[in-house]
């Protein structure tokens, strides 16, 4: 993408990611501000269109879709985000918000629109009168429930979460996830669930990717992860993680920030602020890529010379 | 104990007044800050964190808020009775506060130098010179790297950490004995958030000042306290050590908070519900205003005779009377 001209140099915000999700997995996907989890959640239904790379889902490579295609494809796809104030259209009721995507894709009746909106307030745990009223009446946690509402009322088969809880109140928090848990459940969905909190992933994802500076450093599945885990950052986001009851007193905090995209370092991304980097990590024939260490462990190949 | 005591909060209510109705924002809050400790308040949006640290720092504008009856006892004075010209000399130099997002607590348009500097000029009495080094020092104690190059950055070259960090140089330049701390590290990410927590907690032994640390996060409260107040709706519910109230919680709204806190695990946990959201302040419910969405309530709980008040059921560790019962 060209801005204005002005283009100075490439952001790699991911960088030679690849993964799968089986149907009616959890996957979460954790990482700090700038790690580029958001950029891959759009850029796998090609909201952002990946520089290069294949997307394969239910065995068709995506990428070669065209845009009318694409358009069929979308109501398979969707998206609940994070801020519910910042994603719900003020002016418009929120019959008019769930029922936008039946309109569009579904060429069903208006009697048909309105039972299916009927019943997927009741869904997310919301009234039939709820319909009626705008955002702005709802507080957070009800509006994240309108937002379920409206990704789910197209049935559609993968949901991307982007921080879904991330706003809202510890109480509201439990009540959201529970409910996702639910409807993945009654929806048969397979789930990318984005956070930057470990305690959220720890409770809802089947199976965790960690990502940093547009890389994975670390996928294994959930309790896999969090018992051994194997690379410095995975261990240092877990010790790290504030905690009520915490058994481990030892803590490794990460010094300084998050490097610049724009300029990220040359060998192993993260050896910036690594606890212990190792000489060859700065080398520049060091290249960032998973191996598999155990059976569905995979770790950064550069940290796992030194397991 | 008594003595060591250097602020005290003797039923603080602060009520707006919205169109004809009265939101009771916060409703009788009685707590002491130990010199040299953290105490920590958490309690969810709408529940009276911050307007009890802005009353505190008497920030709410006289015309919306009431701050009646109440006391707030520093320096055996009673800050609600304090002229404003008087509370102005308190205000940044003996109480200061950071707040939850630094980016725009700090005025974008002023270079670090002039921002630091100006209490110290105004506290302090230095000339503009001296103020500068001292904000150099504050830069460098904070561990802002290359804090006199740092020094004439504006708030936009900075990160959010590096943004906090430079808050915290500016609430301690005056070496204040109270430092408020609203959600000081809700805006950044959990790496960062450790590094600040450490900060703070580092800071605290160089420097021997008491912290209030405002907080949603029961996490962040077993990291950084050595008491703690839940608040619900306005209300105390619960007041204690920090490992007695985790490990001995007395009113069910503490409970439940704990059993839902999110706990990093080897295996899934399952999900513990609270059901229901805080309800308005302009209407709370009558008897215990936790009971609408109290786990057991009794009978009692709602009857017009219950009033909101802590009784103390062991040393130290306060509960609201109508939960101990």
């Amino acid at each position: 993408m060209d801005f204005f001209n002005n283009k100075t140099g490439d952001v790699k915000a991911v960088e030679n990611v690849s993964f799968e999700i089986p149907e009616g997995e959890i996957l979460g996907l954790v990482g700090e501000s700038g790690s580029g989890k958001s950029t891959l959640g759009r850029a796998i239904i090609r909201l952002i269109e990946p520089t290069e790379g294949k997307i394969y889902y239910k065995n068709k490579n995506i990428i070669e879709f065209s845009d009318g295609e694409m358009r069929k494809l979308r109501k398979d796809f969707q998206i609940i985000f994070q801020d519910p104030y910042a994603s719900l259209d003020p002016r418009k009721k929120v019959f008019d918000i769930i029922s936008q995507g039946l309109k569009v894709h579904e060429k069903i009746d208006k009697n048909s629109i309105n039972l299916k909106v009927e019943e997927i307030i009741q869904d997310v745990g919301l009234q039939k009168e709820h319909l009626n009223r705008y955002p702005h009446e709802f507080s957070g946690g009800q509006r994240q429930r309108i937002g379920i509402a409206r990704a789910l009322v197209l049935n559609p088969k993968f949901i991307i979460a982007d921080e879904p809880v991330s706003a809202l109140d510890v109480t509201i928090q439990a009540q959201i996830l529970n409910l996702i848990l639910e409807l993945k459940k009654k929806y048969s969905l397979t789930i990318l669930f984005i956070s930057h909190d470990l305690s959220v992933i720890n409770q809802i994802a089947d199976r965790v990717m960690v990502m940093y500076l547009g890389h994975l450093v670390e996928v294994a599945n959930t309790s896999k992860l969090f018992s051994n885990p194997q690379h410095p950052y995975t261990k240092s986001l877990i010790e790290t993680a504030p905690q009520i009851f915490r058994k481990n007193k030892k803590k490794t905090i990460l010094k300084g920030d998050i490097p610049s995209p724009i300029n990220p370092p040359s060998g192993c991304v993260f050896r910036t602020r690594c606890p212990n980097p190792g000489i060859d990590c700065k080398g520049g024939d060091v290249e960032m890529a998973l191996v598999e260490i155990e059976p569905g462990h995979w770790v950064d190949q550069c940290c796992a010379k030194n397991i | 104990m008594d003595s060591e005591n250097l602020l005290t909060i003797k039923n603080l209510r602060t009520h707006f007044s919205v169109g004809e109705s009265v939101v009771k924002a916060v409703d009788g809050v009685s707590f002491n800050l130990e010199a040299g400790k953290t105490f920590a308040i958490v309690g969810e949006s709408g529940s009276g964190k911050s307007i009890t640290a802005l009353s505190i720092m008497g920030l709410l504008p006289n015309n919306l808020a009431q701050t009646e009856r109440g006391e707030i006892l520093f320096d055996n004075k009673n800050l609600i009775d304090l002229e404003e010209n008087e509370m102005r000399k308190i205000r940044g130099n003996r109480i200061s506060m950071i707040f939850q997002e630094p980016m725009t607590s700090l005025n974008p348009v002023y270079d670090l130098s002039y921002q630091i500097s100006e209490t110290i000029i105004l506290h302090q009495k230095k000339s503009k010179e001296q103020a500068r080094k001292i904000a150099i020092e504050m830069l460098d104690l904070v561990g802002i790297p290359e804090p006199q190059k740092r020094i004439d950055s504006y708030p936009h070259e900075l990160s959010g950490g590096m943004r906090q960090r430079a808050m915290i140089a500016m609430a301690l330049s005056c070496n204040p004995k109270i430092l408020i701390a609203d959600e000081p590290t809700t805006a950044l990410d959990v790496t960062i958030q450790a590094q600040i927590i450490d900060l703070m907690q580092e800071l605290q032994k160089k420097l021997g000042m008491s912290i209030i640390f405002i907080t949603h996060d029961l996490g962040v409260v077993s990291e950084i306290s050595d008491h703690v107040m839940v608040m619900y709706l306005g209300n105390v519910m619960e007041i204690a050590e920090t490992s007695e109230l985790f490990n001995n919680p007395l009113h069910s709204y503490t409970k439940s908070l704990i059993d839902i806190a999110p706990q990093i695990t080897n295996q899934k946990r399952e999900i513990k519900l609270l059901r229901g959201e805080i309800p308005s302040p302009t209407n709370p419910p009558s008897g215990c205003v936790f009971r609408t969405r109290c786990p057991n309530p009794g009978i009692d709980c709602k009857g017009g005779d219950i009033e909101m008040g802590l009784i103390e059921a062991k040393p130290g560790h306060w509960v609201d009377q109508c939960c101990f019962k």
